[in-house]
């Protein structure tokens, strides 16, 4: 029990020195896990191949040059497509979040819309546009929306109505309290939202790139499964959970913090 | 000289849940002279605030007529600057940007606005706290800081809607005696929304008694300036005129 304590608390410590350390402790048992299934021999080794493997095929994969293009090209249709949903979902928000009017008229047809999910407008998508880029920034685009059109629309309205008349009674204009006021208001939401679209945006791009893909991780995957390459696949699997964790820990989550807490918007 | 004048001044709105209509104020007339001090006190529901939210220009009234200098308002504006109970800070703005937000949109350039506003900071003993944020400072600071905003822009007609009804009753009293003193310095037009008696008395050189939307009763305090708690507590006037009000307050 006493041994138990102390190094859960020189554990506690050492993370504390390196928040990096808390990130990937958690993983050894996973991976110890991995290792002793694969080494028990209960399945072949071209059907469960183990860690050095993967890691392996990493470093061919890289040095010939695909994966780090594959990577780029994904990240690149992630990032458009976040910021022309951005550009579209903010402004809607914003109109549908100040105008009681735009809140009736869009509600219905939003809530209907986002019920089709990024995946179901592929067949017509493909027959719209082909097999190409055009189709993957269109879902993108689509599934980074709604969360940032609903979000926006939830941290306008939650802006308390006090901050408005104030900035009105200083002089400000209307179009002045929506700069002011309004949007660094809603901003903490706006992040939230734009975090949470990202997310459903990268999962959305890897079933696409499957389908529709000359390139990108999920092509690589799916490209791997024809050529029966499991290694290939675990490669990809794992490389799309550490570059989300290291988008959403390392950049979004503080960002969303940085306006949340130090203005005190947000608890905790 | 007439800054404010309310002339048979009514609000009507339409209730959704009582499905019909409630008049919040029947009639109220007022006259505001330039550099006066009034309270509007009394009871919960008698339309203190609603006349308050009327001349700020923030709820249309539906009957009479709202003149600052002579002149109909229509909608806020800079000229009725406004102290709130929830104290209405921009959370993302630092104290001095606070401050400075009136004289930025009148246009002011940077320097200026910081130059008046690090004054009206130092007014209100606040010199220390002109980079931190709202969220980092009490609620007392806080509400010291809503009331130099609204003064830094030179209001014609300071209104002032509860503004100390959520602190302490300590900081209470201490604000209380430094919106007295800086009325003294600066001379703004004052209206004093609150439900407490003391405080209206304390701060005012005249008393308004409101019910159910109709002014019972004007009261002059003419209790001398500076006026400090530690004083008007033993104070014969004080004591007299604060029974006075209350007796009608409780009875209205």
């Amino acid at each position: 029990m006493n041994i138990l304590l102390r190094s859960w608390s020189a554990y506690t410590r050492a993370t504390a020195r390196w928040p990096g350390l808390a990130a990937l402790v958690p993983f050894i048992p996973v991976i110890a896990l991995w290792v002793a299934v694969t080494e028990s021999g209960m399945f072949p080794r071209a059907f469960l191949p183990g860690p050095v493997e993967v890691v392996k095929a990493f470093f061919s994969l890289t040095y010939r040059g695909i994966l780090p293009d594959y990577l780029q090209d994904s990240l690149v249709r992630l990032f458009t497509g976040a910021a022309l949903g951005m550009l579209i979902g903010i402004p809607l928000g914003v109109l549908i979040g100040t105008s009681r009017w735009a809140h009736r008229v869009s509600w219905p047809i939003l809530l209907f819309f986002q019920a089709i999910g990024d995946i179901a407008w592929l067949p017509i998508l493909l027959i719209w546009f082909g097999f190409g880029l055009t189709t993957m920034t269109f879902v993108i685009v689509y599934t980074v929306l709604f969360p940032v059109v609903l979000n926006t629309v939830l941290g306008v309205e939650s802006v308390p109505r006090d901050l408005a008349r104030a900035a009105r009674s200083l002089g400000a204009s209307p179009a002045r309290v929506l700069w002011e006021v309004t949007l660094p208001g809603a901003l903490p939401n706006i992040i939230t939202g734009l975090r949470n679209g990202l997310g459903y945006g990268w999962r959305a791009l890897i079933a696409v790139e499957m389908i529709v893909g000359t390139s990108g991780i999920g092509f690589l995957m799916f490209d791997a499964r024809r050529s029966g390459s499991v290694v290939e696949i675990l490669l990809g699997m794992i490389i799309l959970g550490l570059l989300w964790y290291i988008v959403d820990a390392w950049i979004l989550a503080p960002i969303e913090r940085a306006t949340g807490q130090r203005w005190g918007l947000v608890t905790s | 000289m007439k800054t404010l004048e309310l002339r048979n001044l009514a609000k009507t709105y339409f209730d959704p849940y009582a499905g019909s209509h409630v008049t919040a104020v029947h009639d109220v007339s007022l006259d505001v002279q330039q550099g006066d001090f009034v309270s509007v006190v009394g009871p919960s529901g008698c339309g203190k605030t609603t006349i308050l939210n009327m001349v700020a220009g923030f709820i249309p009234h539906s009957g009479g007529e709202i003149l600052l200098n002579g002149k109909a308002i229509s909608g806020p504006g800079p000229e009725r600057g406004v102290v709130f109970q929830s104290f209405a800070l921009f959370p993302w703005k630092t104290v001095l940007d606070n401050v400075g937000f009136g004289p930025k949109m009148r246009g002011v350039p940077k320097a200026e606005r910081d130059r008046i506003a690090h004054e009206y900071l130092e007014l209100a003993g606040l010199s220390h706290a002109a980079n931190r944020y709202p969220n980092e400072l009490s609620g007392g600071m806080q509400q010291r800081v809503g009331v130099v905003r609204a003064l830094a822009n030179n209001p014609e007609v300071l209104l002032m809607d509860e503004p100390f009804a959520s602190v302490d009753a300590q900081t209470r009293m201490t604000l209380q005696e430094e919106l007295t003193r800086i009325w003294q310095e600066r001379r703004p037009t004052v209206i004093f929304i609150t439900h407490d008696v003391a405080e209206a008395v304390f701060l005012a050189n005249r008393v308004v008694v409101l019910s159910k939307g109709r002014v019972l009763d004007e009261v002059e305090v003419a209790l001398p300036r500076p006026r400090v708690w530690d004083d008007l507590i033993e104070d014969e006037t004080f004591k007299r005129l604060s029974a006075h009000v209350l007796h009608m307050v409780r009875s209205a």
